[in-house]
C-alpha cells in the first residue's frame, strides 16, 4: 500500500471513531444520569424508565457504531489500497 | 415529613412499605417484570425478523449471504442482550456503561473483513436487524396506545 494512502487512512479511522464518539457519548451520559434520577424519585416506575433507557441507548451507540465499521474498512478491509 | 411519619405509623418494623401499607420492594418487581418482557420481546422479534429476512436473501443473492447475515443478526441478539443487563445494573451495581458490547461489534467486523468467506456489508446489515425490531415494537406500542 502506498505509505501516503496508509497514514491518510489511519489518521481517518481515528478522526471517524472518535469524532463519533462524542455525541453519542455526551447524549447516553445525560440520558443515564436523568434515568437514574428519575427511578431515585419515582422507584414504582423503574422499569418504564429502564425500558425507555434500552430504547434510547441502541439508538444512541447505533452512531458510534457507524464511526466504528468506517475505522474498521479502513483499516482493515482498504477499498484504496 | 408528616408523609414519613405516616409511613412509619403503618409498619414501624419496615421500612419498605409505603403509606397505603402496599409493599415498595413487590411495586417495585412487578415494575421490572415490564423491563423484562421488553427485553424478552425485543430479543423475540429480531429473532423473527432475522427468519424472515434470512430467506429473500437466500433467494436473491446466495446461501453464503445469507448465512453472513444470520452470523450478524446473532451478534446483534447478543449485543442487545449485554445492553440490557448493562441497562438493569445501572445505578445498582455499576456507576457507568461498560464497552464490552463495542469489543463484541469490533471483533465480528474484524473476523468479517479477515475471513475470505465472510462479506462485511451482509454481516453489518444483520446487525442492525436489532434496530429494525426496535421500530417494530415502538410502531406496535404506539398503535396500541392510540387503539
Amino acid at each position: 500500500m502506498d505509505p501516503i494512502i496508509a497514514s491518510a487512512s489511519v489518521i481517518a479511522a481515528a478522526l471517524a471513531v472518535g469524532l463519533a464518539a462524542i455525541g453519542p457519548g455526551i447524549g447516553q451520559g445525560n440520558a443515564s444520569g436523568q434515568a437514574v434520577a428519575g427511578i431515585a424519585r419515582q422507584p414504582e416506575a423503574e422499569g418504564k424508565i429502564r425500558g425507555t433507557l434500552l430504547l434510547t441507548l441502541a439508538f444512541m451507540e447505533s452512531l458510534t457504531i457507524y464511526g466504528l465499521v468506517i475505522s474498521l474498512v479502513l483499516l482493515f478491509a482498504n477499498p484504496f489500497s | 415529613m408528616s408523609q414519613s411519619n405516616q409511613s412509619l405509623a403503618n409498619n414501624p418494623a419496615d421500612p419498605t412499605t409505603n403509606v397505603d401499607g402496599i409493599d415498595s420492594s413487590t411495586t417495585e418487581n412487578n415494575s421490572m417484570e415490564e423491563y423484562y418482557q421488553l427485553q424478552k420481546t425485543l430479543r423475540i422479534v429480531t429473532l423473527c425478523l432475522m427468519v424472515i429476512i434470512f430467506f429473500p436473501v437466500w433467494i436473491f443473492y446466495s446461501l453464503n449471504t445469507a448465512l453472513n447475515y444470520v452470523l450478524g443478526a446473532s451478534v446483534g441478539v447478543v449485543y442487545l442482550r449485554m445492553l440490557g443487563t448493562d441497562v438493569e445494573k445501572l445505578g445498582k451495581e455499576k456507576s457507568s456503561l461498560g464497552s464490552r458490547r463495542l469489543g463484541l461489534f469490533a471483533l465480528m467486523i474484524i473476523v468479517a473483513t479477515q475471513w475470505q468467506q465472510l462479506n462485511v456489508l451482509p454481516v453489518f446489515l444483520g446487525f442492525l436487524t436489532y434496530k429494525a425490531a426496535i421500530v417494530v415494537y415502538t410502531i406496535q406500542s404506539f398503535t396500541s396506545i392510540r387503539e
